[in-house]
């Protein structure tokens, strides 16, 4: 009874003279409020069960999202983006004209145009130009959507990730996968609504804001889930706790929240309690979901995956388990396609070819596997980096370097879409003669943005949550539908 | 008083003359004059509707005879020059004919009207002769009716310069109805028959150009030799060269017209005329970029989030299809939460939408009767339905079935057999179904022939074979049937 004690005092203190004046003043503001807006029902739906399936703007294409991260910023030009007038220039000066007024992350002075490190072929029918790092994306690119003059506003891998995300480069937006269950809730109340998987050895360098909530209540925020060990960090119950003590323990933690909410009725009181609540039922369900092992060898030969292991395979392979559940939002980050050149690990004759290595086959078969189970018709795939890289060779020692690489490029670089809604087999945008600038079709992140939230069912513009005086959205004031790239 | 009275005349004489001889080319003299007519025409209006009013007072009281008798000599005076500037301003063109042609008789009527009110009321106050009777109700009757024309002349002058419905536009739908008048809300309104198969041409643009450029350029007039009454003459153009070049508004005369500053005197219409509405404008712009299609349909068309936004406003909602188009009531609440209490997650597919996306992730809510009976109470209302990787069988497709606007089907990893196909066979809107990891075989597909809608079949690991595949796109060829022949293990090469 020592709970209920605490929780008592804790009480008593909170309720002061001044908490009650505000409470009077702010609670008949609210009530005002509320009848005016006439949407009380549904914000009170959302109150009760802030998960619970809720329908969008308008009927949607697709129903989840895989997002891809590529971290780090893959280099389109030796990937998609095929520039054979880059292959001679190769080791040039760059002309004056291409650096007046640019800013790069690492270059300095006047460096070198580099080539394309890849050979590039036409595939399918679409013949879309894929590199001979892709050797089995290559075979299903008739499948997805490109958008080759994709442009973002930051060079620095954190705010330009924190923009793909949240919409904003600064700390202290929700996240996509955030906005997208505080808009729909889930189908699947047994699993987070919103998991988030890394491989690749680092964190996402804006850290774990990429798929946070930001002013969104906490319980929209990405869950982290490993694919080694305990899938969720401090899900199992202790040692010597049975399980139906756990149970009541909760409902008697949760009892306490409920009556602190009816008094002072914060909704974070109301996530801690969904929270506890849906720790409990993840205690099972999760950890089935996240047993890849229970996959039959012809899929894990697929995908080229390794129970056991943290490989970004691993993770396309989770992946599509969690869709397959009814996970609204799964987040994949990669870390490694930072190909400055420096050193072996981050060279496009280095470390980059390992990347490519390592996600190639898994992309191709996520893209196969969803297809052949009909996920493919409501799950959207979106795959990409937070920019792109420079035509130029960094080369930031100045010496000889038998490692070559690109620096950070806002202005041009690939991204592609498949699924739910998209028009497969299309390629929108297009960049100059050697990738340094897109000539038409250039679609911003806030595109991107606007994009995914229509395929959803959501009118980017009408996608707002209150906060600090005014409506927030993913998009803030930007952003345009690529109608283009929409079945 | 007599001389006013001959001055008057003469003042009427000359009128007339120019009613006759008034047309031709309007030259910057005749428009510069022609333009004091919206000034110009409230003297009249005032001067004769105070003149009637004080006859009224001076019926009663009397003692203004020689004021109204003024009053009804300066609105006579006004009526002339306010009718010939009139006069100039129609050398311009471009009204709508039919109202113009009634508002200039109704105009010259206001200039009779008062000169005769005048000499009326001369003889009765100058009293040359006492009046008769008939010449007293004939004073009055004639006042009375001169109000009353003012009154229309002014109405159909304010339509010619603001557009028709100028007075109506805002008017309380209370005194709407009593005119015979549509509610304001489906004022604009877009009263399409069937919208998914009415051209966009007929449907948006031709109206356009009807209310805003065919009384100049059109049957009756031909301005700079264009008329703009039919696709075929939008683009054999006039003088200008052709108006409308197809998929390049920004070479189109017409649009480049629009855009025109206003004060331009290439600016169209002229300024002074209703002009086009920026929606309108856009819209015009979005067809000539489209193709200029003059058959393209409403659904064929592409229709931008700009266009859709006006579309919107024109009540033109969205162009709906398939089951969007059918009119479903939404389900009652105590129906879906029939479903939801069994544990079944049960959402509309969008807002203020009357189908839900029905999901069952519980493998133990899915399979009693009581939830084949929840299903049965929203047979119009349950558009997709997932019951994929749950233990439910054939004893659950009969209910599925009599969902008659079902869309979207996940039967995948259930114990559905051939069976239970047969009830399907009704879902005619039916786009989507998902039947891998059934056992289901070939002669099941049989059942599926029917499904007229069926766009994509999902085949992996049942019993189906290519050969039933291929029987069942031979009767639906726009099926993709998906076996999932790409299990075996990837044999590509890779490379580093």
């Amino acid at each position: 009874m020592k709970l209920v004690h605490e929780a008592r005092h804790a009480h008593l203190q909170h309720v002061t003279r001044r908490h009650f004046l505000r409470t009077c003043g702010v609670g008949m503001g609210a009530m005002a409020f509320g009848a005016l807006g006439g949407g009380a029902s549904l914000a009170s739906a959302r109150e009760a069960d802030p998960l619970a399936a809720r329908p969008p703007h308008f009927a949607p294409r697709a129903k989840r999202v895989i997002f891809l991260h590529m971290a780090g910023g893959p280099s389109s030009l030796e990937l998609f983006d095929y520039k054979p007038a880059l292959a001679q220039l190769d080791g040039q000066q760059c002309p004056d004209s291409l650096l007046e007024g640019k800013r790069f992350a690492f270059i300095r002075g006047v460096p070198k145009m580099l080539g394309p490190q890849a050979t590039f072929r036409q595939h399918g029918e679409s013949g879309a130009w894929v590199s001979n790092h892709f050797p089995h994306f290559s075979r299903v690119v008739d499948r997805v959507a490109f958008l080759k003059a994709m442009h973002t506003d930051e060079f620095n891998h954190a705010p330009a990730q924190l923009l793909v995300h949240s919409g904003s480069p600064r700390l202290g937006r929700p996240s996509m996968g955030s906005w997208v269950t505080y808009g729909l809730g889930t189908e699947n109340e047994n699993l987070p609504a919103f998991v988030v998987l890394l491989s690749g050895g680092v964190a996402p360098d804006a850290g774990a804001s990429v798929y946070g909530s930001g002013f969104l209540p906490t319980i929209y925020q990405g869950v982290q889930c490993r694919s080694k060990g305990d899938p969720v960090l401090f899900l199992s119950d202790p040692d010597g706790l049975p399980r139906d003590l756990r149970r009541r323990s909760i409902e008697a933690i949760n009892a306490i929240n409920e009556e602190q909410h009816r008094d002072v009725g914060d909704p974070e009181i109301l996530t801690r309690i969904a929270q506890y609540e849906m720790a409990f039922r993840m205690q099972t369900s999760v950890p089935e979901a996240m047993d890849i092992a229970r996959e039959p060898p012809y899929i894990h030969a697929m995908y080229g995956t390794e129970p056991g292991q943290t490989s970004f395979a691993n993770n396309c392979l989770l992946a599509r388990r969690l869709v397959e559940r009814g996970v609204r939002f799964v987040q994949l980050f990669h870390w490694g396609w930072d190909s400055h050149g420096a050193g072996e690990s981050e060279a496009l004759n280095g470390g980059f070819l390992h990347r490519c290595l390592e996600t190639d086959r898994a992309v191709a078969a996520l893209l196969r596997d969803l297809g052949q189970r009909g996920l493919m018709d409501d799950t959207l795939v979106i795959w990409g980096g937070e920019f792109g890289r420079t035509p130029m060779l960094e080369n930031r020692s100045g010496s000889d370097n038998p490692f070559v690489g690109r620096d950070h490029h806002s202005d041009a670089y690939t991204m592609w879409m498949a699924g739910g809604g998209i028009r497969s087999g299309t390629t929108h945008g297009e960049t100059d003669e050697i990738g340094y600038q897109g000539i038409s079709g250039r679609t911003h992140v806030h595109d991107l943005q606007a994009t995914i939230l229509y395929l959803l069912g959501f009118d980017h513009e009408q996608l707002t949550y209150p906060f600090q005086g005014r409506d927030f959205r993913l998009t803030d004031v930007h952003g345009h539908v690529v109608h283009e790239v929409i079945a | 008083m007599k001389k006013s009275a001959i001055a008057l005349l003469a003042g009427l004489l000359v009128f007339l003359l120019l009613l006759i001889t008034v047309g031709g080319r309007a030259s910057d003299a005749d428009l510069f004059l022609g333009r004091l007519h919206p000034a110009l025409v409230h003297l009249p209006i005032g001067i004769l509707l105070v003149a009637a009013l004080l006859e009224v007072w001076n019926w009663r009281a009397g003692g203004f005879d020689r004021a109204v008798l003024a009053l009804l000599y300066c609105g006579a005076w006004s009526a002339f020059l306010a009718a010939a500037a009139g006069l100039y301003l129609a050398k311009g063109g471009g009204y709508d004919p039919a109202t113009f042609s009634w508002h200039k008789r109704l105009g010259v009527l206001v200039a009779l009207g008062a000169t005769g009110a005048y000499m009326l009321k001369l003889q009765a106050v100058a009293g040359l002769r006492p009046s008769t009777l008939l010449q007293k109700r004939g004073y009055l009757y004639s006042l009375a009716g001169l109000v009353l024309v003012i009154g229309l002349t002014g109405h159909l002058g304010a339509e010619l310069t603001h557009g028709s419905g100028y007075l109506t536009r805002y008017m309380p739908d209370g005194i709407r109805t009593l005119v015979g008048l549509p509610k304001k809300e489906d004022l604009g309104r877009l009263q399409l028959a069937n919208p998914a198969e009415t051209p966009v041409y007929a449907a948006l643009v031709e109206p356009i150009l009807e209310r805003r450029c065919v009384s100049c350029h059109g049957d009756r007039a031909a301005r700079g030799g264009l008329r703009l009454d039919s696709p075929e003459a939008l683009f054999e153009g006039g003088d200008a060269g052709p108006a409308v070049v197809a998929g390049r508004s920004e070479e189109s005369e017409l649009i480049y017209r629009i855009w025109l500053p206003l004060a331009s005197s290439e600016h169209m219409p002229p300024e002074g005329r209703p002009q086009l509405t920026v929606a309108e404008a856009e819209i015009l712009r979005w067809w000539i970029d489209g193709g200029a299609s003059p058959d393209e349909t409403l659904p064929d068309a592409d229709i931008t989030p700009v266009v859709q936004s006006i579309l919107d406003g024109y009540g033109l909602d969205e162009i709906r299809t398939g089951i969007f188009a059918l009119d479903v009531s939404m389900p009652s609440e105590a129906d879906v939460a029939a479903l939801t209490e069994l544990g079944v997650s049960a959402v509309p597919l969008a807002e203020n939408e009357p189908f839900l996306q029905v999901r069952c992730t519980d493998l133990a809510a899915c399979s009693g009767d009581a939830f084949r009976e929840a299903l049965r109470r929203l047979p119009d209302n349950i558009a997709w339905l997932d019951l994929g990787r749950t233990d439910v069988g054939d004893e659950v497709l009969p209910a599925v079935g009599s969902l008659r606007h079902l869309t979207r089907l996940h039967l995948q990893q259930t114990g559905v057999t051939d069976a239970g196909l047969e009830h399907l066979s009704n879902l005619e809107y039916l786009e989507y179904l998902n039947l891998y990891g059934t056992g289901v075989t070939d002669s099941g597909l049989t059942h599926l022939e029917g499904l007229s809608s069926l766009r994509s079949l999902y085949l992996w690991q049942s019993q189906a074979t290519e050969a039933g595949a291929e029987a069942l796109n031979a009767a639906l060829p726009d099926v993709e049937i998906n076996l999932g022949l790409e299990l075996a293990p990837d044999t590509t090469q890779t490379e580093e």
